[in-house]
């Protein structure tokens, strides 16, 4: 976001002296969603960061005798059927569901965009050959492909990372490649390659930054869908892998204690729940500060 | 190759033993009187529904490993001799049998009323190629006749078993389940076994579907008509349907029944719960190949560590007894023996002697998706108070097994089910050259003690020898024993003429539904 401003000097909509980040933040605070989704995740972070530190418990330790204990004062969301504070796991899974989000956003995002880049940009025979190809990935489902990845690879955390990047590639190529179409004919394009620049300089200086608002609100989106999928793959025992904590698995392990003990199964459940919808009202939140059209809406809205 | 004899481990691991027929349940023939008019009049008692767990992967029973297809087969096949629910070996399609003096020379007599669910008749030959198939195609069980030289049949009525050795269990092998099925003489070319029957037991086998396969009374049975007249089997692999089944009247049997219902379903009404002991055991083995697992120290260590009541408790909740030896407390073969206790001191002690660094790293690799990943997870616990750090390694059943047989692992957990003989419980799994001792166990000590157990005719003298080696197999930690699970199954109340058996054969011949 805010690697964009300084070369969409030329034709792009300049605003008063502000300068573009500052504006598209100011917008995005003046959205109490935004914020109060924003808040989550910045506790999410801290928790994810330092949740070694802030956990009573640590994440296999066990209790003897102290089995499916209900939330109390001591266990404040209860113990599990191992004797382990479910507090305590839930608190260090925030740490597991946020890396392999980010991980497998990561390799989509750097893989998509490139490939979305170079289609673009390039068009022709490259164009269709690796759209054809995301096509092909895209027409899985995604759930089953990460599946099918991970009877390759075997099951683990590191392998679910890998899937999930993989399953939402074309998803960050079609989103880039359609964003380089819009620019690639600008003038200020012509005008940097008509000055004798290279393509690598013109991808990466000119064509990127100005192609960059979609990828940024399907990168918050994509993070929220990564997480659940890792539930999901986790929850199938595909994932993460015990003892380690994560929530999808917590869930699955708290299903058959449903009617012994439904903390088991309700705060990983309620973790995944605010978590993924954080991060989609976030991104709907960025969405309608990055689209020009939406932005001028907003800003008149502000100005009044 | 190692792997395909490593299969079989889990063959005995997940076979079932025995049947429950009782010979002297002619007379049961003879009380359902109604059906000698040949089923026109069979007793109205219609269809039993059993719900699995497992779905049987096929129905040869010499071929197959899978205890959801024992729980089919045990219903449709029979065998020489059968184990009661004690183990004792009852007659079957053999009425007595004798052995030589020498102990070389067992004589089996058949029964002489037995006829094929295609209707052909039953005699020594049908033994002879039955037995044949498993040796010469070397199935899953050719094991079980290792000490096995010739096997003849004087005549239609007669078949003798002639030995190497001396061999104790060989009415377990021949009848200690129904791998050992005898099957109409040529009727693996005449049938597909893995999809058809062709037994002489009380039920006969229909097609089998994809969620189930039903089996239809055999009026002709030797030992009279069963009392239902169908068994319908069910495969439900989620736990909650098959309670809820249960509880509707849909199906009047499940073992499907996760260990933390055990407790509320007791005491819910219309539905009865069974547990019983049972002869299985689950254990660790450490790899002696690998460092620092070759030491006794650093086993022992891991011995002293973790916290079997723990594990039974997270794993069982509590549907298990704790053991330090293989053998069940209520089976003539137990052998009280418990050296170890919980003791992470020691534990330190015994590293620190062998020289183990804090922080030493061991894989447990075991069947993904079994309890056994619970019970890992326990010791990683027990262990990392020691300064063990656990890594646990879920695999495939199918990559387990290459990584058992190729010696890739620090150490493994799995269970060993339905042995009878402690000659199933030891032998092959701890001497030396044994085929199923995976964790490289050498101790001439207990390789001569197994020698004499395994021809020793006595009984107390055998299970004084056994009792010897497995104080040594402990001791030295050879495997780490943990626990004998119960068997839980539940049934409908009304259901009678259903007994829940610790080798887990389920047999529905005399079971009856109220209504």
């Amino acid at each position: 976001m805010t690697s964009e401003p300084d070369t969409a000097s030329v034709p792009v909509a300049t605003e008063k002296h502000r300068p573009r980040w500052a504006e598209t933040l100011l917008l995005l605070v003046r959205n109490p969603m935004a914020i109060a989704s924003g808040l989550v995740l910045i506790g999410l972070l801290v928790v994810g960061l330092f949740g070694q530190w802030l956990a009573p418990y640590g994440h296999n330790e066990q209790f003897v005798g102290g089995q499916l204990e209900a939330p109390s004062g001591s266990h404040w969301f209860g113990t599990d059927e191992a004797g382990r504070d479910v507090f305590s796991r839930v608190l260090l899974g925030a740490e597991v569901s946020l890396r392999v989000g980010a991980v497998a956003v990561g390799i989509s995002l750097v893989a998509g965009v490139l490939i979305g880049l170079l289609a673009g940009y390039y068009g022709r025979w490259l164009d269709d050959a690796l759209m054809r190809f995301m096509d092909m990935l895209f027409a899985f489902p995604a759930l089953l492909m990460a599946i099918a990845v991970l009877a390759i690879l075997g099951r683990g955390e590191n392998n679910a990372m890998i899937a999930i990047g993989i399953v939402y590639t074309p998803i960050f190529a079609r989103v880039t490649r359609a964003s380089v179409l819009t620019v690639r004919e600008d003038v200020f394009i012509r005008a940097s390659r008509s000055s004798g620049a290279g393509d690598a300089r013109i991808i990466f200086r000119h064509v990127l930054p100005n192609a960059a608002p979609p990828i940024i609100v399907q990168t918050t989106i994509s993070l929220a869908f990564a997480i659940l999928s890792e539930a999901a793959l986790s929850f199938v025992g595909l994932g993460t892998q015990p003892p380690n904590p994560s929530w999808g698995r917590m869930l699955s392990e708290g299903r058959g204690f449903i009617e012994h003990a439904w903390w088991m199964a309700l705060f990983p459940g309620l973790a995944i729940f605010v978590t993924v919808l954080a991060f989609n009202v976030l991104g709907d939140a960025l969405r309608d500060v990055l689209d020009p059209r939406q932005r001028s809406t907003l800003s008149g809205k502000g100005a009044r | 190759m190692a792997a395909a004899a490593l299969g079989t481990a889990l063959v005995l691991a997940a076979c079932d033993t025995g049947e429950d027929v009782d010979v002297d349940q002619d007379g049961s023939g003879a009380e359902n009187g109604a059906t000698d008019e040949d089923g026109d009049a069979a007793p109205v008692q219609g269809t039993f529904v059993a719900a699995i767990s497992g779905e049987p992967d096929q129905f040869d029973p010499h071929v197959t490993s899978a205890y959801a297809s024992f729980q089919v087969l045990e219903n449709v096949y029979d065998t020489l001799v059968v184990p009661d629910d004690e183990g004792e070996f009852q007659p079957s399609l053999a009425t007595e049998w004798t052995t030589s003096d020498d102990g070389l020379t067992w004589t089996f007599t058949l029964r002489d009323d037995v006829v094929f669910h295609d209707g052909s008749e039953f005699d020594a030959d049908d033994v002879l190629y039955s037995f044949n198939r498993i040796i010469d195609e070397e199935l899953a069980n050719a094991y079980r006749f290792a000490s096995v030289d010739e096997i003849t049949a004087p005549d239609a009525q007669t078949v003798e078993i002639t030995l190497t050795e001396p061999t104790p269990a060989l009415l377990d092998n021949v009848g200690g389940f129904k791998g050992m099925a005898i099957i109409p003489e040529g009727a693996a070319d005449e049938y597909d076994l893995a999809t058809e029957g062709a037994g002489t037991g009380p039920f006969a086998m229909g097609s089998p579907g994809a969620s189930g396969i039903s089996l239809t009374a055999f009026e002709d049975h030797w030992g009279g008509p069963p009392s239902v007249d169908q068994v319908e089997f069910r495969y439900i692999s989620e736990a909650t349907t098959a309670l809820t089944s249960l509880r509707t009247g849909e199906v009047h049997w499940t073992d499907n029944i996760p260990p933390q219902d055990i407790e509320s379903l007791q005491s819910e009404d219309g539905i009865e719960v069974g547990v019983s002991p049972s002869v299985d055991y689950w254990y660790l083995a450490l790899n002696q190949d690998v460092e620092p697992w070759d030491q006794l120290e650093a086993r022992q260590a891991v011995a002293y560590g973790i916290n079997r009541e723990q594990i039974v408790d997270v794993t069982q909740f509590g549907a298990a007894t704790v053991n330090q030896t293989a053998i069940p407390e209520d089976n003539f073969w137990y052998h009280d023996y418990a050296p170890f206790d919980h003791d992470p001191d020691q534990a330190r002690d015994l590293l620190d002697s062998a020289g183990v660094e804090e922080g030493q790293s061991l894989g447990i690799m075991v069947v993904q998706d079994t309890e056994g990943v619970q019970a890992a997870q326990v010791m990683e616990a027990n262990l990392a108070d020691i300064g063990i750090s656990v890594q646990i390694e879920q695999e495939p059943s199918s990559t387990w097994l290459d990584r058992q047989a190729e010696g890739e692992f620090d150490a493994f957990m799995w269970s060993w089910l339905g042995n009878l003989d402690p000659f199933g419980f030891y032998h092959a799994q701890h001497y030396s050259e044994g085929g199923f001792n995976a964790q490289g166990y050498n101790n001439p000590e207990v390789d001569d003690l197994l020698e004499q157990a395994a021809s020793e005719t006595g009984q107390d003298a055998r299970k004084a020898l056994y009792d010897q080696a497995a104080e040594m197999i402990v001791d030295d930690v050879s495997y780490l024993y943990l626990y004998n699970p119960d068997v839980v199954q539940a049934w409908a109340e009304g259901v009678e003429g259903y007994e829940i058996r610790p080798d887990r054969a389920i047999n529905f011949e005399n079971v009856t539904v109220a209504e």
